[in-house]
């Protein structure tokens, strides 16, 4: 037992540690600036299908500032709702992500110049009649991220906004006919359109006569990398950078007002879904391999750990630490494991405890799975009969003795089920690990799907790799069951 | 303190209540080396109690028990803490006990039982404790079962191993309690003739049982108990053959004349 704790100890200890020392460390006093992205939002943030390295032409822009301003860059990919939240939290040092310039921002964070001029559109279903004008919307619902300056342009036309995680996602609710239409970029919608090679969609016009504004955003109190990045960017304004980036992406430059129709007929070909299944599988797998697997493994033998603890407190007869069981399993149960992830994740630095991502990751997911396993284990101790703790104590054996050699193994025949239950959950619950930044297998499909600007086939793909791995997890739970089973009569 | 003499078991002034029960009211008794102590009484009398008190599963309220060099005065005993655990373990290991409904172990095998607090707590070498182990399961006669299961075992072997199972921590006492009451009534004997040979061969034993005939063959001593205390004491032939106690004949002749 005390060697096992020992293990998981060092374990974990590891995977605070390792991240910590870069990899055949150079030395390199360039400052590293930690850029917050999607990674999903074509063609600003995403990943290549060829290579999947993270692109676009917020990501360009960002590496050339850097470049001029000698920072060294660590990109962090996040959901844009989860994204302002990591910069309030100092995860992130700046959003490259076509924050949109409005009032609220402005008093809140340090935003740059602007290094994109765009126009909000008004995307609606092919064929739709009567929707042309933001005061169109008044009643009708669109799909937005909830954080985003289309929410809020939505809300005050009188819209009804369901929250959705990106471009692609909201575009297909309007296909589908869910919602009447999304109000986005009209570069990102012309992306859209491009490729996904789609006619189920039309813009069918402006959200609004003003012109947007994107530009990086820093903490208020950065004031120095913010002076740096304008710095910059007006260096790559005044030698065509800029440009040159703008047009590679748009044909046009849109990092100056007014400069006519963009056109990205030029960006991504248009894929077939079982190319963009064949781009991605093997990229999620290897993020099934490296992510999910392990932070699974490793999340539900912590749990394991906590949840023997708070069941032998919690049968303790000790007022105290039964009391501290009890809280601690309802407050794990009684609340959703999203909130436990941004508790852990954002709200812990906030009293100074700042976890990378998959220590957090796996705080959250060990602490759940304790709670969870914690009741499931003690109903496992009260089922061995109380006749076995005499006679381990009549043979002279110890508390600790009695449960590790009598108790626990005859607990385990009765505990295996449900167990196995909460393994199974919590595998798939990693899929939500990309709000603490994590990227695992369904992080992966997302950013692929967010390139191809489809999700569905990825998505599956997803769910048919969950599944194996769940169905090769139901089989271990058959073979351990009989092993457990053989000594009781039938 | 003590003596060649002296009686291997001393137990003084036993008092225990469970709640506003109270079970035990200031329990005598001795018991020499060697010996066979029966106790009976009807259900409630505390004779289970008494007899789990010298192996310490129920805690005495106060009281003194000695078994061998091992002595402990309850009423001086902290409640928790290492202070409390380390006497109670002590005496623990003087006695060994066999439990109505056997309590083996399900998920180790006859001979694993058997060697399980030999190896694990008196930390014996495995093979010596293995070779201890084979024996008493021949002297029980189950030297054939020893790789088997409980579940594959009827419940007089099961109780068999039980018996081993005590034996192998070589206790000075072997304490049991009500060993043949769970038990098909063809079964009894079996395990009866077991006990019966640990008190030919000088095992000094401590017997809570129904079994009246049997207690008049093997008993050096019968403890009368009623209510907590003892009621009345002797050889078998004065406290089942000729009781001079009004609440011993009745007990003597409903359990004797049932129906």
């Amino acid at each position: 037992m005390r060697h096992v704790l020992r293990v998981l100890a060092l374990m974990l200890l590891a995977l605070v540690v390792v991240p910590a020392v870069p990899a055949g460390a150079t030395p390199d006093d360039r400052p590293v600036v930690r850029v917050g992205t999607e990674g999903t939002y074509p063609p600003f943030s995403f990943h290549d299908s060829d290579n999947n390295d993270l692109t676009g032409f917020d990501i360009e822009v960002i590496k050339a500032v850097a470049e001029e301003a000698g920072w060294k860059l660590e990109f962090v990919e996040t959901t844009f709702d989860a994204i302002f939240a990591a910069l309030d939290a100092g995860r992130i040092d700046v959003i490259a992500n076509q924050v949109t310039d409005n009032p609220e921002r402005q008093a809140r964070y340090g935003l740059s110049d602007t290094y994109t001029y765009s126009r909000g559109v008004i995307v609606v279903k092919a064929g739709t009649t009567g929707i042309t004008t933001l005061a169109d919307l008044k009643g009708k619902t669109t799909a937005q991220s909830l954080t985003t300056n289309y929410a809020k342009l939505a809300t005050e036309a009188g819209a009804k906004v369901e929250g959705v995680e990106g471009f692609a996602q909201a575009a297909a609710l309007v296909v589908q006919g869910r919602v009447d239409a999304l109000i986005n970029d009209n570069l990102a919608a012309l992306d859209y359109l491009n490729t996904t090679g789609s006619d189920s969609i039309e813009i069918a016009g402006n959200a609004g006569d003003e012109v947007s504004e994107q530009k990086l955003a820093f903490r208020k109190d950065d004031a120095a990398l913010l002076k740096q990045a304008n710095d910059a960017l007006a260096a790559l304004k005044a030698d065509g950078t800029l440009a040159k980036i703008s047009e590679k992406y748009f044909k046009i430059d849109v990092t100056v007002a007014n400069t006519g129709e963009a056109d990205l007929s030029g960006g991504r070909a248009p894929r077939s879904d079982a190319e963009i299944v064949q781009d991605a599988a093997w990229p999620m797998f290897k993020k099934l391999l490296i992510a999910t697997i392990p932070i699974t493994i490793i999340s539900f033998a912590l749990g394991l750990v906590l949840a023997v603890a708070a069941a032998l407190a919690n049968i303790s007869g000790s007022r105290i630490l039964s009391g501290l069981a009890r809280a601690y399993i309802s407050i794990i149960r009684g609340t959703p494991l999203l909130v436990q992830l941004f508790i852990v994740f954002y709200g812990l630095p906030e009293i100074g405890i700042d976890l990378p991502s998959w220590p957090a990751a796996i705080l959250a997911l060990s602490l759940n799975v304790g709670g969870y396993a914690a009741e499931i284990v003690r109903s496992a101790i009260l089922s061995v009969p109380k006749g076995q703790f005499e006679a381990a104590s009549t043979i002279g054996m110890g508390y600790w003795q009695s449960l590790r050699r009598i108790v626990f193994p005859q607990a385990a025949r009765t505990a295996v089920p449900p167990l196995s239950n909460t393994l199974i959950s919590l595998l798939k619950d990693t899929s939500l690990l990309s709000v603490v930044l994590v990227t695992e297998l369904f992080r992966e499909a997302q950013n692929a799907a967010s390139a191809a600007q489809t999700f569905f086939p990825l998505y599956l793909t997803a769910g048919v790799y969950y599944w194996v791995v769940c169905a090769l997890l139901a089989a271990g739970q058959g073979r351990i069951e009989t092993r457990l089973n053989r000594f009781v009569a039938r | 303190m003590t003596d060649s003499t002296a009686p291997l078991v001393d137990v003084r002034r036993i008092e225990k209540t469970f709640g506003d029960n109270h079970v035990l009211r200031g329990i005598d008794f001795q018991a020499d080396a060697g010996t066979t102590t029966v106790l009976i009484g009807p259900s409630g009398s505390g004779k289970t109690t008494i007899l789990r008190s010298l192996n310490v599963l129920e805690t005495p309220d106060s009281g003194v028990i000695r078994i061998g060099e091992v002595e402990v005065d309850f009423a001086g005993l902290p409640t928790k803490g290492k202070d409390a655990r380390e006497p109670v373990s002590r005496l623990r290991a003087q006695s060994g006990m066999v439990f109505q409904s056997h309590h083996l172990f399900p998920h180790k095998t006859v001979l694993e039982n058997v060697i399980e607090g030999p190896v694990q707590v008196q930390k014996r070498p495995r093979e010596e404790a293995v070779a201890d182990a084979r024996q008493l399961l021949d002297q029980v006669g189950l030297a054939e079962k020893a790789d088997q299961h409980p579940f594959q075992l009827s419940g007089g072997q099961q109780q068999r191993v039980g018996i081993a199972r005590a034996l192998a921590l070589k206790p000075k006492v072997v304490l049991f309690d009500e060993p043949t009451s769970a038990l098909d009534p063809e079964l009894v004997g079996e395990v009866l003739s077991v006990i019966k040979d640990l008190a030919t061969e000088g095992w000094t034993t401590v017997i809570v049982t129904h079994e009246i005939r049997f207690a008049e063959q093997v008993a050096d001593q019968v403890l009368f108990l009623d209510g907590g205390v003892v009621v009345e004491r002797g050889t078998s032939a004065q406290v089942i053959g000729d009781p001079s106690e009004d609440r011993t004949r009745q007990f003597l002749h409903r359990i004797l004349n049932p129906g």
